[in-house]
């Protein structure tokens, strides 16, 4: 082709687009290579804040936010971050909200989280009693749950033929089952049925549910380990029944009353997500205003209205009831707004060693078949 | 003296350094971007670490490879095994697609070749979470195979061996298609009216000439396929079962839950071994020769 861009003019255009490619690079660079632009940074789970809340929460404080919604796993979440923050680096975000165990280790073992800032605090006093002084956070001077569920277990009544009011019960499911791929909720619900302590967990304590668990694998009885993409199957039929946490099925339940949630009689989970202040974040006092402003019970009831988790914010439900509507209906749902009854049936999965932690997920991985 | 300087035949003057200066960029980027990260895994591979957090450190642990082989073996067995599964699957319903196009396919051709790309710029999990509705329990393929007596009652579709082969099988297709429809593309219409000539029928003549010409093809999708379908977990995950697990599943554990990073290096390590023994072999069967 004599016509056409000859080699020396394409060799000489490919050097200049990679020169402006990189230097388009070095530019952003400039602006903060993390994406900062003097805004808090955010991270949280998907389809966990009700759609006004940041635009409200600028309008009162001033503060600009960057919310992104990329946490959708806590390993994936710790193994992303871990490089950064282990050489003290930032990791772009000033605000995150991970579950109890994950806060326990970024908090006490491995000093990665930062303290709120009091001063900061003015709503703190709203927080319910019960989730003052979790053994992760005695004293909540790191962390502030973002809300609260109950690990338990969904089944869809039109596949079972039957209720399932126990962990044997579900065993013995005719249809497919599953559990989490999460370790403490699938193990911590099984070693409640054995009569185990999850409030002081071990792998000692845990080799009766391990054994269970394993037995049912083999058998067939437990057919697959899911996250949280279990509430469709569900839904669909595709699951009889499945370990679940309670939000999830919160919302699936109204639109299907054939899918239901019940925390065994032998005791279920409870569990929060922490928001924690990552070290090295820029704005750790624009951060505790922002959790700070979702312990207002006007906002939390708002957030809780759209994720219909339970909030760990007191005066919730009255304010649910004046928002009326569906809102208000959330007040009669004891998996948004718990009975001191169900509260009674769950304990919170206690903080394992780490020799514990390791000896216990290899163990569950090998049962996953990973 | 003259003699420093070489000339070319046109009488310009030629830098001895000119070809070092045209491979730089290329082996800069396999450097950077191949060898310097294969070194890495390498490192890694051989390293233990002190504590579960602690940063792993190199002491030639070659413990690690030992665990490899004796705790994953089946993981490495089922993981060779369905993508095999995959590639022969693929290959038996992407050879007559591609076929049909090239030699049948007329004005339709783009059409035709545009038919079979389109689906695949779909996400590939939402691909593959859809073949989980489509497998479903309460699905129509379930009920129609139980219908026809091919399924039990109890029997299913979904998280069994069968759904993690449908699913890698369909999520790699193009990449047998394409190949292969080049490689057939390629072939001279004359060659096969100089078989009819000969007397050569239909059967034979695409016995003798097209699959011969289109081997190529049949080579670069093979490896286009086996090869990512047997590092996947993405249909494992969601098609299969406990019992239904590949290596790719073993290494996001062992990376992202249990932070073993020197026992997922080993495992990949192991896993490039083996699929380099496994091309080799194949390029010797099959020859690579008429790639270009």
């Amino acid at each position: 082709m004599t016509d056409g861009v000859s080699r020396r003019r394409f060799l000489a255009g490919a050097v200049a687009l990679g020169a402006g490619v990189g230097a388009a690079a070095l530019l952003a660079g400039c602006g903060g290579a993390d994406g900062s632009d003097g805004s808090l940074q955010v991270s949280n789970w998907t389809s966990y804040i009700d759609p006004g809340a940041v635009r409200r929460f600028e309008r009162d404080t001033g503060i600009r936010v960057t919310y992104t919604e990329d946490i959708n796993d806590n390993n994936e979440w710790f193994a992303k971050n871990r490089a950064v923050l282990a050489r003290r680096g930032w990791i772009g975000r000033d605000s995150v909200v991970l579950d109890d165990w994950i806060a326990n280790r970024l908090i006490n073992r491995l000093d990665w989280a930062v303290p709120m800032r009091a001063d900061r605090l003015t709503n703190r006093a709203n927080l319910l009693a019960e989730l003052a002084d979790p053994p992760h956070d005695p004293g909540r001077r790191y962390s502030l749950p973002w809300q609260v569920g109950l690990t338990g277990i969904a089944y869809n009544r039109s596949i079972t033929g039957r209720d399932v009011r126990t962990v044997d019960e579900f065993l013995a499911v005719d249809g497919t089952t599953a559990v989490l791929t999460e370790m403490r909720d699938t193990v911590g619900l099984v070693m409640r049925a054995s009569g185990a302590d999850v409030t002081r967990p071990s792998a000692a304590a845990a080799e009766p549910a391990f054994e269970t668990l394993e037995r049912a694998v083999a058998d067939g009885r437990i057919d697959a380990f899911t996250g949280n993409d279990y509430v469709n199957d569900l839904a669909t039929g595709n699951l009889a029944a499945a370990f679940a946490w309670s939000g999830d099925v919160a919302q699936i339940t109204r639109d299907n009353p054939d899918v239901r949630f019940v925390v065994p009689e032998s005791g279920g989970l409870i569990w929060s997500d922490n928001h924690l202040i990552p070290r090295g974040a820029r704005r750790p006092g624009a951060a505790t205003e922002w959790i700070d402003w979702f312990y207002d019970p006007v906002n939390a009831a708002r957030l809780t209205a759209y994720v219909q988790y339970i909030s760990p914010v007191q005066g919730v439900a009255d304010e649910l009831a004046r928002l009326g509507g569906p809102a208000a209906r959330l007040v009669d749902d004891p998996l948004v707004v718990p009975t001191p009854d169900l509260l009674a049936e769950v304990a919170a999965f206690g903080i394992l060693t780490e020799d514990d932690a390791d000896t216990m997920d290899a163990r569950f991985a090998a049962l996953t078949g990973a | 003296m003259s003699g420093s300087v070489e000339r070319d035949a046109q009488g310009r003057r030629r830098a001895r350094w000119t070809p070092w200066l045209l491979l730089a960029p290329g082996v800069l980027w396999l450097f950077w971007f191949f060898y310097l990260p294969l070194y890495s895994l390498l490192r890694m591979s051989l390293s233990t670490k002190p504590s579960r957090f602690a940063v792993p450190e190199f002491s030639w642990a070659w413990s690690n490879y030992q665990q490899a082989f004796s705790d994953y073996g089946s993981q490495f067995t089922r993981s060779f095994t369905y993508a095999l599964a995959a590639t022969l699957l693929a290959l038996l319903i992407a050879y007559p697609v591609a076929y049909v196009i090239a030699f049948r396919g007329g004005r339709y051709r783009n059409i035709l070749l545009g038919l079979v790309v389109v689906p695949f710029f779909t996400n590939f999990l939402i691909r593959t979470l859809a073949w989980k509705t489509i497998l479903g329990d309460q699905g129509g393929v379930v009920s129609l195979l139980r219908t026809v007596g091919l399924l039990d009652a109890n029997e299913v579709l979904l998280r069994t061996p069968i759904a993690v082969i449908g699913g890698l099988t369909y999520n790699f297709l193009p990449f047998m298609v394409l190949p292969i429809y080049v490689s057939l593309e390629k072939i001279d219409p004359k060659l096969l009216d100089a078989a009819r000539d000969l007397y050569s029928n239909t059967w034979r003549g695409f016995r003798k000439v097209v699959l011969p010409l289109s081997l190529p093809g049949v080579f670069a999708g093979s490896l286009l396929v086996f090869i990512p379908a047997a590092g996947d977990f993405v249909n494992a995950y969601y098609l299969g079962n406990a019992k239904t697990t590949m290596i790719g599943n073993v290494v996001q554990d062992q990376f992202l839950v249990q932070n073993n990073y020197p026992v997922a290096a080993a495992l990949s390590f192991v896993f490039i071994a083996i699929v380099m023994v496994i091309v080799a072999v194949y390029s010797r069967l099959l020859g690579t020769e008429d790639l270009t």
